[in-house]
């Protein structure tokens, strides 16, 4: 089906969603909660876009607005360049310190003002970090609470017994806030420590050694110790050398 | 089905306010007494029914059929009422109802104002029925709309709903017809029918009345939107904090199913329905419709956005058709009276009646309903008998906190579905708080923000962090700390929350401040510029003191001090400590002669 | 403040509760609400057995837990206020009765005093607007309050005694 965005005519397909079609034709449209391996989850609102149907206009979350034929869309009105200034104006003062709402908070111009800023925070609820936990099968964090109490933790502030310190959480968070602290052959995250496996080949501390354990779990093969037990770069030099040696 | 009976019937409320008030012991003392009452009924001809409407005057006892009231009733007063109006034919002329403009006793209370005005459609039965009696309900109609409804096609009971024109009353007022011929419409099975007992408004407790009083009628219209759509389960998501709504609903399914009006082969029209009661966990923001699905899937109350509605994807993915409590107490009767009858109530855009839950600072406390189209001033003043005490109106808070309020320049409106969002509020579900001259409209708002800061589901920005903001401002307004760009920047960011949010929480949270700013902007100023709450109920704005000219000294204010601030000599003009006064108001309630005021 | 109870001794009791249930994540709220009615509150053990139970994460077992405010982590006291601060009684005075209550036995609205005899939660309204402001205690309606009145309740439920104005 075809619909414009921003005056572009581009083909889309049933299905998906505004943003989705946007990415795939390279029109940007700027977002906090969205990644694409967990799609659109409607919560950050800085997505809003302006969509005109028969005659009609609103404003929707272009990351779960699914597509419909003849739509025409329009990512920047003053009206939504005024919501998106005020959410990183709200989430700036939200974590103050952080340095990617810094860096947001200049960009969409926001002003001055005498709301109160919090000076501890710097989690703004993306929840990027409990779709990625949950993603990887383990769910040790959740967002507790709700309203203006809602935050990111593990069940009663106490060391999870099911994570398995992959640092997912970490590597998918945009402010950094999750503290992953790394000293020799420990890692320290949601308050427990973990034991890293060194690669055999290179001798990088890859993994945690329940990490390496759940995967196994999961996979239900019993310990193949020679691949396992690589860093993701030497695995990746192993298998393209039996890609070789198959081809050849 | 049993006749009516010749013999005299005696009603007790025993809605939830009665209740609070005795109105179990006034039921119990009727049920125990000796030998008396059962010469002449048997005991099912004594009822605990559900609320009668006139909050303020109960605990009542209604005699039929020579349609006595007695309000105010204690169980010390059961013996006598049965040997004068039920064994005799006297009228106990204290426990009857006062007028309080003509002063006189009425023996009728569908007579006074308060009755005479109302329509009762939606609460056809409620007060009237004993609610765990199936029996009861099937002598007033009771389930013949289903057996209607089962002779049409299921397109045909879809068109009825939609030529009656009801609109949901939970609020949103979507037309309902159109929902349930979506749902119809819709290809993936199983579907699902859910009733909407969220009731979570603040002083509303239409729905309330409802489940308590009148069960049945909720299982009929589910059941008949159940054959229309082609559901086979339901579900009834009752407030946690309604234990006699899961008493009394529990009670009827089971009736119900042994009955064959739910379960297999419901009247032998093959029709397979049945229901089931989940119970919400205390939240708000569960009365939205998708935050109350997600919450029946097992998971938080987090709404998700509607832009493929419920009907098409709902509870679990598939379609679902979820109305509210009032509008499927509506459905039978639409069968029953027809489409066209129906729709001859009410306004050109909002048919029908709309129950409200008239409190606050007003004589005549309770529910009431009305035909759509019925002005504030006619529900305020004269269903309502105005405020008490000698006190000014001075705002009527509609729709909840997504409401806004509305001053005495539009007592006049209309109340329905358009006229009250024209006008920076909205109907809502049914909640009308009356304020008075001792109501801030500053607080007002902070308490409407603070309110949906804790109930907001936290999910989105605009809502979580914008309504954090907002009460911020509010607070340090009401503490005297606020200054002119506060103004400025609540009209900023509100603006951004109604439009941003995703559900209708976060998008109607701005508007008690926006209603309120537009209609009492000079009580804001008051507070910002003279550091001076008008009402007297900002605590660090505000000083009383007692004016010498209108004192008499008679020293109740004194005697109900709880800090013993007021001080002064019998008949001399009193005065208060301000060193002492904590501010709790009661001396400006105790005063007959208006003498305590704000400075 | 910590509180410890212990219930594992208890877990056949637990067992009971739990297994009326099909093992099913739709039913997480009803077997909370039984669970929180036996044991006046939800205790750790408990929600650890209804993740397992119903082949749920137990993160979002406690995240629903904390989301819904009709449960409590911390258990409630032998009398439990429930103040109405719905607008009704808000407008007519409920944050004094709440401000009262704090005078008197120390405690804010989510907390329990410290031996276990009183907790206070505000509810956003219990249908008795008529009888503005009110507050339940055990589930018992006290109408048409003010300070005066609150003292009076509270030291009828065994609370600190008030001096009786002359």
């Amino acid at each position: 089906m075809k619909i414009l965005i921003d005056g572009i005519e581009i083909e889309a397909q049933p299905g998906e969603t505004i943003l989705e079609a946007a990415k795939r034709t390279g029109i940007h449209i700027p977002t906090l909660c969205y990644h694409e391996a967990f799609g659109g989850q409607g919560s950050c609102r800085f997505c809003m876009v302006e969509v005109t149907k028969n005659g009609s206009s609103r404003v929707v979350a272009s990351c779960t607005y699914p597509v419909n034929d003849g739509i025409e869309v329009k990512t920047s009105t003053p009206q939504i360049d005024k919501i998106r200034r005020n959410i990183a104006m709200l989430l700036y003062k939200r974590a103050p310190n952080s340095l990617f709402m810094q860096t947001l908070y200049k960009e969409h111009l926001c002003t001055e003002n005498n709301l109160t800023e919090d000076p501890h925070e710097k989690c703004i609820l993306c929840r990027l970090c409990v779709n990625a936990c949950a993603s990887m099968g383990v769910s040790a964090i959740s967002t507790v609470m709700r309203g203006t109490d809602k935050r990111v933790a593990t069940p009663y502030d106490d060391a999870a017994a099911v994570c398995i310190g992959c640092a997912a959480c970490a590597q998918v968070c945009p402010t950094g806030c999750i503290e992953v602290q790394e000293e020799g052959n420990t890692r320290r995250i949601w308050n427990r420590d973990f034991v890293m496996v060194a690669c055999e080949d290179c001798g990088k501390k890859f993994a945690t050694r329940e990490q390496l354990a759940y995967i196994v779990d999961k996979s239900k093969q019993d310990s193949p110790e020679g691949e396992l037990q690589l860093c993701e770069t030497c695995r990746r030099k192993v298998i393209a050398r039996k890609l070789e040696t198959f081809n050849g | 089905m049993r006749k009516k009976s010749k013999k005299k019937q005696v009603l007790v409320c025993c809605g939830t306010g009665c209740i609070a008030n005795g109105g179990l012991d006034v039921y119990q003392a009727f049920k125990n007494n000796p030998g008396g009452l059962f010469e002449l009924a048997s005991s099912d001809d004594i009822k605990a029914t559900g609320c009668h409407g006139l909050c303020s005057s109960g605990p009542f006892v209604r005699i039929l059929p020579d349609d006595i009231t007695y309000c105010q009733v204690k169980a010390s007063d059961v013996e006598e009422i049965i040997e004068k109006s039920i064994k005799g034919s006297e009228l106990i002329n204290r426990l009857l109802y006062r007028d309080p403009q003509s002063k006189k006793r009425v023996q009728n209370l569908d007579k006074i104002a308060f009755n005479s005005m109302q329509v009762k459609k939606a609460l056809r039965n409620v007060g009237l029925i004993n609610p765990e009696s199936l029996q009861d309900y099937l002598e007033r109609q009771g389930y013949q709309a289903l057996h209607k409804a089962l002779k049409m096609k299921p397109e045909a009971v879809a068109q009825e709903i939609i030529d009656a024109g009801l609109r949901g009353r939970g609020g949103g007022g979507f037309p309902t017809g159109l929902k349930w011929k979506a749902c119809q419409a819709a290809a993936s099975t199983p579907k699902y029918i859910v009733c909407n007992g969220d009731e979570g408004d603040p002083g509303a407790f239409m729905d309330e009345s409802i489940m308590e009083g009148d069960p049945h009628t909720i299982l009929e219209g589910m059941s008949i939107c159940a054959y229309t759509v082609g559901a086979s389960k339901g579900f009834i998501y009752v407030r946690d904090e309604y234990a006699g709504s899961v008493t009394a609903l529990t009670r009827a399914i089971s009736d119900a199913r042994e009955h064959s009006f739910l379960g297999n082969n419901i009247l032998g029209s093959g029709l397979n329905f049945d229901i089931e009661i989940v119970r919400g966990g205390g939240a708000f923001v569960c009365g939205e419709e998708t935050a109350l699905l997600a919450s029946i899937e097992g998971n938080v109350g987090e709404p998700w956005d509607k832009y493929v509605f419920p009907t098409e994807k709902g509870l679990w993915g598939q379609p679902t058709v979820i109305n509210n409590v009032e509008t499927w107490s509506n459905v039978p009767l639409i069968l029953l009276e027809g489409a066209k009858k129906f729709a001859s109530t009410g306004t050109a855009g909002s048919k029908g009646t709309k129950v409200f839950s008239l409190v606050g600072k007003v004589v005549n406390t309770g529910l009431v309903e009305v035909p759509m189209g019925t002005s504030l001033r006619d529900i305020i003043f004269t269903i309502g008998g105005g405020v008490p005490g000698k006190r000014k109106f001075k705002a009527v808070q509609t729709g909840g906190p997504s409401g806004g309020c509305i001053p005495e320049s539009l007592l006049d409106l209309k109340v329905d579905f358009d006229s009250l969002s024209e006008a920076g509020s909205m109907m809502g579900s049914g909640g009308m708080i009356v304020m008075d001259d001792r109501t801030c409209m500053v607080e007002v708002a902070r308490y409407y923000l603070q309110f949906l800061a804790g109930e907001s589901c936290g999910k989105c920005v605009p809502c979580r962090e914008g309504i954090r903001s907002m009460l911020e401002i509010l607070e340090r307004i009401c503490n005297g700390q606020g200054c002119l760009q506060d103004l400025d920047l609540l009209e900023d960011i509100g603006e951004s929350v109604r439009t941003a949010a995703l559900c209708a929480l976060g998008r109607t949270a701005p508007n008690p401040v926006l209603s309120t700013l537009k209609y009492f902007r000079d009580e804001y100023l008051e507070h910002i510029v003279n550091h001076r709450c008008p009402a007297g109920v900002c605590k660090e704005l505000s000083e009383f003191y007692i004016d010498a000219e209108l004192c008499n000294g008679c020293g109740l204010c004194a005697k109900n001090c709880p800090v013993d601030a007021v001080q002064g000599e019998k008949k001399q003009p009193h005065v208060i400590d301000n060193s002492k006064c904590i501010k709790c108001g009661e001396c400006i309630n105790e005063c007959q002669f208006l003498a305590v005021k704000v400075r | 403040m910590e509180i410890d109870v212990q219930i594992t001794s208890e877990s056949e009791e637990l067992d009971a509760i739990i297994n009326k249930y099909p093992g099913e994540k739709r039913y997480i709220m009803a077997i909370m609400h039984d669970l929180s009615r036996h044991f006046n509150y939800l205790p750790r053990p408990a929600l650890e057995a209804t993740a397992r139970h119903t082949g749920v994460p137990f993160s979002q077992v406690y995240s629903m837990a904390t989301f819904y405010k009709a449960f409590s982590l911390v258990p409630r006291g032998r009398v439990h206020f429930k103040v109405c601060d719905g607008t009704t009684c808000h407008i007519k005075g409920s944050q004094i009765i709440i401000d009262e209550i704090y005078s008197r036995l120390n405690i804010k609205p989510g907390e329990t005093t410290a031996d276990l005899q009183f907790s206070l939660e505000t509810v956003n309204c219990i249908g008795a607007c008529a009888l503005a402001p009110a507050l339940l205690a055990n589930g018992k309606v006290h109408p048409r309050l003010n300070a005066t009145r609150v003292r009076q309740v509270i030291a009828e439920y065994g609370g600190p005694e008030y001096e009786k104005k002359e």
